[in-house]
């Protein structure tokens, strides 16, 4: 403990406090940019807000007061930042109230912050988990090409890794479905959930309309929940394990963190989750069997694992497509990195030092070669973000960029901005940790 | 020795010797280019576009000469329906259509595959696939170097005043390469999309300024403090030059291969954007473009409706076009890169 | 050769190496032969790009992917008792030595009581049985060692210091652990034990204990090479072979770290073989000297008398290119012409184009590598008294 808590005082803490502070300008000056964008268009403002013909002059001026267009440049400015500190981000034109007791201000109309807290979620597990197998797989291959150079494949690797880094995402994703979807079926055409999976979930359980979330986002969150979880839990341990005296000691230690996760999910799909009776929000009388892992109400039972099966079903696709175009940059970069640090003087010493060559290979090599292709990573994280758009409208995964797109299209704009915004934060918030863990991986960053 | 004689011979014009050197310097950036074979593909694939671009005026000429009997065109002339007056109205990539295919309720007959009038079949409109693929490749082009030319024009310009001043300038704009770094810009452009009539002109300005204030700053400011401090800046300084004539005559040239190498990315991601654009239906007008060719193929259900290949023609040319414009470029960056930066160079 | 306080631990023998590039083939290392005994320090010295580092990384077998390795054996003697270093001769070229006799084949057979060897006698193979506990020491060809039998070698048995010292640090990982990772690969120590050695390197080495929980960064050019030398150490290696241990540094560290490093090696007993253009260095730390030229070993033997009374014209003018601290005053002299192209060496002696003792056979035929006077080996036709 206390040696974690010297590594946090030293320059890492320092180092992360400067990040927080800069990426809180960056925040500012990013929402000042899309206003001034924004409103810097041709023409009367109002008119796009309101640009229906239809309206009549008074709905137009009530609409108008309503989303305080009238007001001068400066005082819209600081309502559009208070706005979003506050987390009113105005009323849904297209989407409806589902809430029992509606918003006081939208009252008839869904608030669009409503919207992003149900849809975010959905967007960082697809993010999270494509960003993670992709950039193993590229760092993984990558490293193994250069290992063992040899024309053929480095001939085919270069092909193929072009070819994925920059083929037209949209098409891309549609042969994929046209392939796997509609030609061998393994995997469903698109969405989010499958209704037949879910219909018995709807007879048994109550959804809390208070919440204004469906079950699906309950059990969905759980989800994120869990491996949010799992995922400390073995980041503590790993980092615990690396002071163990032998090597098996760590890696017995590696390996037991994963089994204890395991564990850890069945207990979760048991329903052992500390508070999560309290979490379910479904009805006050569900209980949760963590012997038949199920959720037991008075009219019947749901049994969990089907339900996260049915997300999971939903996310292959998704998932691989974003995987494959996304693996090429990362092996193609770690290729190329690793190649020029297999010429250092510390690999050679380290093959010198009699160390197995997969540990020359992996603990000195790779992981030096690693830092420029975190960095590439780092830069790219918006773009990964953005792609977002592309895969969750082919795929129609109900995220952030769904609604986007949509919200564009239909021209329901409060959604659209406080969306555009909220992929910005977002993007900024993946950077942030990026960049943290950037800090870690390279000791030379945190004593600048 | 070559270039000695020619700096000291001084009955040569300045801009003579200039040319010169500028020509030498050609020369050999190019015979190290031509050893990479991934630079090579990527220009030939580049050539062949343009190529594609050069002959979309004569197409419709071409294919009167060469695929269309008398009697077809005859035929095409008095149809009962929808005869044409020249063979134009039937490639026109928007409004063309082919007045032989027999009309029917369905859309589907429109459909035609690949055949000898139609060396890439019809769209559901009977619209010339070929046609429309060609038709679109002079905007891509456009749109891909102009944006890309305004992106490295401002990041080499923005690089070489941030190294040179440093200071107050120095932070502003890396904060701002920052902002624009995470700027999410295919949602804004889809949300501007949505706001605004976005032509081309305006497209390819807009992407080259959100590229030209980000990461391409950042890099080309790197390479700009490495120049800044080789010794003859140093002389240019002593010599009395001013600091414009400082950042435009001596830093700015030295940053340009760097610069060249980075337009070649920004290419590829411009096209993409509008790609990208273009297949949600943000980008408005009676053009057509790759982009749209596939969203409408997707949108009509010849994607995913299919069981099999069926109308493969609709979605995969344009597809292909996309992919092989954008890796095009991206391979003839990674040619440069091999020129411009000696680490890759193979011994 | 051997006497019964003095055996060899590294015997070379006409090794040749060749480096395949663009421009053609560079004849990097031609026929090196030279021996080294336990406790000793051998220079080897010669201009930059004689072949002197690939030398040392043909012996450790840490060549790049575009050298060739064409011939040679390289004997490297452990104790007879040494029941892994026996193990690992099995099936290879050995070198044994017996009562002072030294017996050269291939290990055939071991077991508890002898060894089989396969040797060569007037031109017909034979097999002789030595018996186990009369062989003092045994020497295994490494070169036809395969990479995994190779590694327990590396480290623990020839450690290296690199040219750059600087650069064979890892710079992501704390130095301590660096070394660290070297003992725990090599001997079964647990964490805390290996700490705790690495302690005392760090303290035989002058370098402060708290100094292994910082990343290499930190350290001072000085810091780091004495890290290195540290590192070297680290595994009790039998040689050590130091790449110009001392170049990048300042003179006056450079003597002070080059003082230790001798004074490290006569208290551990260890044997060491010095790299460097500097003849200086080599004149201060080695007990013996070889001289390379162009990819070959041109002069071999106790420094003293070579750097008294050198036989090859290039040593004599390798020394007095150096000024020298200690000695008489000399007229500096440079050498003239530039070390030849390896990829087209001279023909006959290498030498020969800048020799001034140059005669008409230097140019056609390649000199022996004879002894001209006691201990004292040359390969040239026109030697110096």
């Amino acid at each position: 403990m206390a040696r974690i808590w010297q590594v946090l005082t030293s320059g890492m803490s320092k180092y992360i406090i400067v990040r927080l502070l800069q990426i809180v300008l960056v925040l500012y000056l990013y929402m000042t940019l899309v206003f001034i964008i924004l409103e810097a268009q041709p023409g009367d403002i109002t008119d796009i807000y309101v640009g229906n013909p239809k309206i009549t002059p008074e709905a137009r001026e009530a609409i108008i007061k309503q989303l305080g267009l009238d007001k001068p440049l400066h005082e819209r400015y600081l309502n559009y930042l208070k706005n979003f500190v506050t987390g009113h981000l105005g009323c849904s034109f297209k989407w409806g109230n589902i809430r029992e007791v509606p918003d006081p201000v939208c009252r008839e109309q869904r608030p669009t912050w409503d919207l992003i807290k149900e849809r975010l979620p959905r967007t960082v597990l697809l993010f999270l988990t494509y960003t993670i197998i992709s950039f193993y797989i590229g760092f993984f291959l990558g490293k193994l090409i250069a290992w063992r150079r040899g024309a053929i494949i480095e001939y085919f690797s270069t092909v193929v890794g072009v070819v994925l880094f920059t083929v037209f995402t949209p098409w891309f994703a549609l042969l994929l479905v046209w392939i796997f979807a509609v030609n061998l079926g393994i995997v469903p055409i698109g969405g989010f959930i499958n209704p037949d999976n879910w219909r018995v979930v709807e007879r048994v359980g109550t959804v809390s309309r208070d919440m204004g979330v469906s079950l699906s986002n309950v059990v969905f969150n759980y989800i994120l929940m869990w491996l949010g979880g799992l995922t400390l839990v073995w980041g503590v341990i790993y980092l615990v394990s690396q002071r163990f005296p032998y090597a098996w000691q760590r890696r017995v230690a590696r390996w037991g963190s994963v089994c204890i996760g395991l564990l850890a999910m069945g207990a979760f799909f048991g329903g052992a989750w500390p508070g999560s009776a309290d979490q379910a929000v479904i009805a006050s009388e569900t209980r949760f069997n963590f012997f038949l892992w199920q959720l037991e109400f008075p009219a019947g039972t749901i049994p969990l694992f089907p339900l996260a099966l049915d997300f999971v079903q939903h996310m292959i696709l998704p998932i691989l497509t974003l995987t494959l175009i996304s693996f090429a940059g990362t092996m193609l970069l770690m290729r190329n990195t690793m190649l020029e640090t297999m010429r250092e003087d510390y690999v050679m010493a380290a093959k010198a030092k009699g160390l197995p060559d997969q540990v020359v290979r992996d603990k000195h090599a790779a992981r030096n070669a690693l830092l420029p292709v975190v960095t590439s990573l780092i830069f790219a994280i918006a773009f990964s973000v953005d792609g977002g758009v592309f895969t969750e409208t082919i795929f129609s995964w109900p995220g952030m960029g769904k609604l986007l797109l949509e919200s564009a299209i239909e021209q329901d704009y409060p959604v659209a901005i406080g969306t555009l915004v909220f992929t910005g934060i977002f993007a900024l918030v993946a950077h942030l940790i990026a960049d943290i863990l950037y800090a870690f991986l390279d000791p030379r960053i945190r004593y600048d | 020795m070559q270039r000695a004689r020619v700096t000291f011979e001084p009955t040569q014009a300045l801009w003579r010797v200039r040319l010169q050197l500028l020509w030498r310097g050609l020369k050999s950036t190019w015979a190290m280019f031509a050893e990479s074979k991934i630079g090579l593909t990527g220009l030939g694939i580049i050539i062949f576009f343009i190529l594609l671009w050069m002959l979309w005026p004569i197409y419709p000429w071409l294919m009167e000469r060469l695929a269309w009997t008398p009697e077809e065109l005859e035929a095409a002339r008095n149809a009962p329906y929808g005869a044409i007056s020249s063979i134009y109205q039937v490639y026109d990539p928007v409004t063309g259509y082919d007045p032989l295919i027999p009309l029917e309720e369905n859309r589907e007959g429109n459909i035609l595959p690949p055949s000898r009038r139609h060396p890439l079949g019809t769209d559901q409109y009977g619209r010339d696939i070929l046609a429309q693929l060609m038709a679109s490749t002079g905007s891509e082009f456009t749109l891909g170097v102009l944006a890309a030319l305004i992106t490295v024009f401002i990041g080499t310009c923005i690089g070489a005043i941030t190294a040179y001043y440093g200071g107050f300038v120095d932070t502003f704009f890396m904060r701002l390469a920052d902002v624009f770094i995470l700027f999410p810009l295919v949602s804004f452009l889809i949300v501007l999309g949505s706001m605004m009539e976005l032509t081309l002109l305006k497209l390819a300005l807009i992407l080259g300024i959100l590229f030209g204030f980000g990461q391409i700053t950042i890099i080309l400011k790197s390479q700009a403090l490495a120049i800044k401090v080789k010794p003859y800046i140093e002389a240019a300084k002593v010599a009395g030059g001013g600091h414009f004539h400082v950042i435009f005559r001596h830093i700015i040239p030295n940053m340009l291969p760097l610069s060249f190498l980075y337009m070649m990315f920004n290419v590829t991601s411009a096209i993409f954007s509008e790609a990208a654009l273009s297949f949600f239906g943000l980008l408005p007008g009676a053009r057509t473009t790759w982009g749209i060719m596939i969203d409408s193929a997707h949108s009509g259900g010849y994607i995913l409706g299919g069981r099999s290949f069926e109308y493969w023609w609709l979605w995969v040319p344009p597809g292909v076009a996309i992919t092989l414009l954008c890796s095009a470029f991206y391979l003839v960056g990674r040619g440069l890169d091999e020129v411009v930066n000696p680490r890759l160079r193979k011994r | 050769m051997t006497t019964s306080t003095s055996y060899p631990v590294l015997q070379v023998e006409h090794l040749t190496m060749h480096y395949t590039t663009r421009k053609g083939v560079v004849k990097a290392v031609e026929d090196v032969s030279f021996s080294l005994n336990k406790g000793e320090a051998l220079g080897l010295v010669g201009e930059s790009g004689c072949g002197k580092t690939s030398v040392a990384l043909t012996i450790l077998r840490l060549l790049p992917e575009n050298a060739q390795f064409l011939g040679g054996h390289v004997y490297f003697f452990r104790d007879g008792s040494d029941e892994a270093h026996v193990r690992r001769a099995l099936g290879k070229p050995v070198k044994i030595l017996l009562n002072g006799r030294e017996h050269q084949g291939r290990l055939l057979e071991v077991n508890r009581a002898q060894l089989v060897l396969e040797t060569q006698l007037n031109g017909r193979s034979q097999q002789i049985k030595l018996g186990r506990s009369d062989i003092t020491h045994l020497g295994v060809d490494l070169t036809a060692l395969s990479d995994e039998e190779m590694r327990p070698i590396r480290w623990k048995g020839i450690s290296m210091i690199f040219q750059a010292a600087m650069n064979s640090l890892n710079p992501v990982y704390k130095v301590g652990d660096q070394l660290i990772e070297a003992i725990q690969t090599h001997m079964p120590l647990s964490l805390p034990e290996a700490r705790e050695r690495v302690a005392q390197l760090f303290q035989l080495v002058g370098l402060d204990r708290q100094l292994m929980d910082r990343y290499p960064h930190e350290y001072s050019g000085g810091m780091k090479q004495r890290a290195v030398i540290a590192m070297a150490l680290a595994c009790d290696p039998d040689i050590i072979i130091a790449d110009e241990p001392t170049t990048a540094l300042d003179v006056i560290v450079q003597d002070k770290i080059l003082r230790e490093m001798r004074q490290i090696q006569k208290k551990l007993n260890m044997s060491m073989i010095y790299i460097s253009h500097d003849i200086a260095v080599i004149a201060e730390v080695a007990d013996r000297v070889g001289v390379m030229y162009a990819g070959s070993l041109v002069e071999f033997g106790p420094s003293e008398p070579i750097f008294k009374s050198p036989i090859h014209p290039y040593t004599k003018a390798l020394m007095s290119a150096f000024p020298s601290i200690k000695g008489e005053k000399v007229k500096l002299t440079a050498l003239p012409g530039e070390p030849p192209d390896l990829i087209k060496p001279p023909s006959g002696c290498r030498f020969h184009p800048r020799c001034p003792y140059a005669t008409e056979i230097c140019e056609r035929e390649v000199p022996q590598f004879i002894e001209h006077k006691p201990n004292q080996y040359a390969a040239c036709w026109n030697p110096l008294t």
